[in-house]
């Protein structure tokens, strides 16, 4: 019975959507040949604008770099006051509460904001890079805080270490490979993300997509994008490569 | 007065449980103590309490002729005075056989600099001489440079032995030390931490559930049952009945057979 409703349920969501919004069959039908034009013009890439690309792809590489550096910082405070195993209740639970909320915030936003607040340019891409990224860093740093095991550590306290060799040789093992997963993890989606900042006026590559298809210039729109494809995989594929490294 | 161990009347309790009832023990420097007895008799709670892990609910506690004080208070020497090998091993995983076995001498560093050295990895060479013994002692030698996670257990048990042993302790507890081996290297390996004794008068504690283990390789076999003390005799003086009232009630595969009864 209940799963017939929830079929309806279903079956009438997509009905309301569809017959709501603005996409009555005549626009469908004739959006398939615009499509095929627009594609058409985006054929052959205008590699002309290289220099504006590759000045494009290094501002997003450094908003990428320096918002992970600022937010790796952010997160090795809140990520040691969010974790159970060092702080009561009180305090770990209304940091973690904090970060769920800035998690929540879309990366988009919160750069509209920042140029609302800066002004344009790469220092609102950064700013909100490293906002957004300390949401889920911090409570990736505070997870591995607390997932060390507490044996070693108190065979080290048995043995007479101090405190800071407590730190150095029982946990920071057990935590560092951890941490420098998450943070590489972490600087590979800020690339991707921050890919789009310039759109809002944030600075990076982004500007130049919305540059080149605002004014038609499909082409040169078309050789920013293969690029923006082309550095991502090749991200990806690095972080892979090292992630194995790392086990 | 020259006792590794001195308790009079010294109770534990967690808060579901009684650990330890009104405990007298005194032990001489150099003597090899086996604790015998069933799960939950109170072997761990002993030991962890001789390691200054625990603090005593009652009585009074000497060890190495010092009170036991909370824990908090403990000096980093009174600390690595005393040895403990892990039933788990407590290793660190990623770290080498090594600096593992090293881990054994923080403990000894002296004095602001060879702190931080100790920090930056960086060790005396009296250190690395100790740790190069204690690695040939094991017979590790060949491993020192392989990742703890990458031995067998029996191997790590020795990492485990080796760390204590570069402590350059006093006093050494074993929790269950061999639990885990088959009956052969169980033997060599008792031995080996035992030996320690003869060779350098450093006292050894250490729980079994293995009777004819605990009487072949120690001079004293103290029977815990409940959180007190059954019997304290030397080994030989042990006999079969002994051993079955400290087992009685549990099930058969812990009521093992004692040597020459």
């Amino acid at each position: 019975m209940t799963r017939h409703l929830i079929w309806v349920l279903i079956g009438g969501a997509i009905l309301w959507a569809g017959f709501s919004a603005d996409i009555g069959t005549d626009k469908l039908g004739s959006a398939a040949p615009r499509l095929g034009n627009f594609l058409a013009r985006m054929f052959p890439p205008d590699w002309s604008v290289w220099p504006e690309i590759l000045k494009g792809l290094l501002e997003t590489l450094r908003i990428a770099i320096l918002g992970t550096f600022f937010a790796v910082l952010l997160s090795a405070v809140l990520g040691v006051l969010a974790a159970e195993a060092l702080f009561p209740g009180y305090i770990w639970r209304p940091v973690r509460s904090g970060l769920a909320i800035i998690r929540a915030i879309p990366l988009i936003v919160v750069a509209m904001l920042m140029v609302g607040s800066v002004g344009l340019g790469p220092l609102p891409g950064i700013l909100a890079i490293t906002f957004h990224a300390t949401g889920m860093l911090a409570k990736f740093y505070a997870e591995a805080i607390d997932n060390v095991a507490s044996g070693p550590v108190t065979a080290l306290q048995s043995v007479g270490a101090s405190r800071a060799q407590q730190l150095r040789w029982g946990i920071w093992p057990q935590m560092a490979p951890v941490i420098l997963r998450d943070t590489m993890f972490r600087f590979e989606l800020n690339l991707r993300e921050s890919l789009v900042l310039g759109i809002v006026g944030a600075g990076g590559i982004g500007l130049y997509v919305q540059t080149y298809v605002r004014s038609f210039q499909y082409d040169k729109a078309a050789a920013v994008t293969v690029a923006i494809i082309v550095l991502v995989l090749l991200s990806e594929a690095i972080s892979v490569k090292l992630q194995n490294k790392m086990k | 007065m020259n006792h590794a161990v001195a308790l009079s009347g010294v109770s534990h309790a967690f808060a579901d449980s009684i650990a330890l009832r009104s405990i007298d023990l005194t032990v001489s420097e150099g003597v090899r103590i086996a604790l015998l007895g069933p799960s939950g008799a109170g072997k761990s709670t002993l030991l962890a309490l001789l390691d200054r892990r625990l603090s005593p609910k009652g009585g009074q506690a000497y060890i190495l002729d010092k009170p036991l004080v909370q824990k908090e208070k403990t000096s980093r020497s009174d600390h690595a005075d005393v040895g403990f090998i892990f039933q788990e091993f407590a290793l660190l995983d990623r770290l080498s056989v090594y600096q593992n076995v090293m881990n054994g001498r923080l403990g000894r560093t002296k004095g602001w600099s060879s702190h931080w050295l100790s920090l930056r990895g960086r060790f005396d060479a009296q250190d690395h001489l100790i740790v190069a013994r204690a690695l040939a002692d094991t017979g590790l030698s060949d491993l020192a440079h392989r990742r703890a996670d990458q031995l067998s257990g029996g191997q790590r048990q020795r990492v485990a032995i080796a760390r204590c042993l570069a402590q350059e302790p006093r006093l050494i507890l074993a929790d269950e030390p061999v639990s885990n081996l088959d009956p052969t290297r169980a033997a060599d390996l008792l031995a080996l931490i035992t030996s320690r004794a003869t060779q350098d008068k450093t006292t050894v504690i250490f729980s079994s559930h293995q009777p004819d283990l605990a009487q072949r390789f120690s001079d004293r076999v103290i029977g815990l049952r409940d959180g007190a003390i059954l019997f304290d005799r030397p080994g030989s003086q042990v006999t079969a009945s002994d051993v079955s009232q400290l087992y009685d009630g549990f099930p058969p595969e812990t009521n093992l057979r004692v040597v020459g009864a």
